[in-house]
């Protein structure tokens, strides 16, 4: 699966830390998620959508 | 800085390295015969007080898991039960010739620390909030299990055609903490 949340994150000039308390995650899930090594289950897919305020498919799309 | 503080900031890796240089000097005293096996486990006792600064290093910092801190206290309990434990319960062993129910609770004293670990393990499980840590843990678990498997059908049979001695089965617990270990640098290699 892709994802956007480095582009999303750097245009809001959040750090991987800040994003992370965002969430409630560690900064290792943030990155794991950011380089495709885990794709994030659907509730905290929908949690990062809620904080980027977008909806989940302008955030994750299939490779 | 004062002498406290500047050993209070030392990172985990020192403490770590002392208590693994510390362990290995004691098994290579008790190995050459320099020392006798009470001595070793006072000695070895002694050594584990090394992961208490080890423990508390590692919970500095602004973003510490919560869980893991615990995790950490709990299996730092059940490993100075367990070599006091299994301390204890070798001299008694060496010293009376016990038999029935005393050599069943003799047993006990080693072994109920090790619950403790499994249950502290269980518990981070159970614990951990961040979905990617828990997806971590559970295939390293997963992972140091294959490892316990493997490990122990090549052996029970290697052991049954009288190839290699017989191994206590109590070898399960460290080898599958090795095992852990292993699978998080097999996880890091791999870009896990």
């Amino acid at each position: 699966m892709n994802n956007r949340l480095r582009v999303l994150r750097a245009e809001r000039s959040w750090s991987q830390q800040d994003l992370a308390d965002r969430l409630g995650v560690s900064r290792q899930s943030v990155n794991a998620i950011e380089t495709g090594r885990y794709d994030p289950s659907l509730p905290l897919a929908f949690t990062i959508a809620d904080v980027f305020g977008l909806p989940i498919e302008a955030i994750f799309s299939r490779d | 800085m004062d002498k406290a503080t500047s050993s209070s900031r030392r990172s985990p890796w020192f403490w770590a390295g002392n208590y693994l240089a510390s362990s290995a000097i004691i098994v290579v005293l008790k190995l050459t015969d320099a020392i006798t096996a009470p001595v070793a486990m006072i000695l070895f006792l002694g050594a584990m007080g090394l992961l208490i600064p080890l423990v508390r290093a590692s919970e500095r910092g602004d973003c510490v898991n919560p869980v893991i801190i615990r995790y950490n206290r709990r299996f730092l309990i059940a490993s100075f039960g367990y070599v006091l434990g299994l301390g204890i319960a070798i001299a008694v062993w060496n010293s009376y010739k016990l038999t029935g129910a005393t050599v069943f609770a003799l047993a006990l004293l080693p072994t109920l620390p090790t619950f403790g670990m499994i249950w502290a393990m269980g518990r981070y499980l159970v614990e951990e909030t961040d979905e990617y840590l828990r997806y971590r843990m559970v295939r390293a678990a997963l992972m140091s299990l294959g490892l316990v498997l493997a490990i122990g059908i090549f052996w029970g049979f290697l052991e049954m055609f009288e190839l290699v001695p017989h191994v206590w089965s109590w070898w399960v617990l460290p080898v599958w903490a090795v095992g852990l270990g292993i699978a998080q640098v097999v996880m890091k290699v791999r870009g896990e």
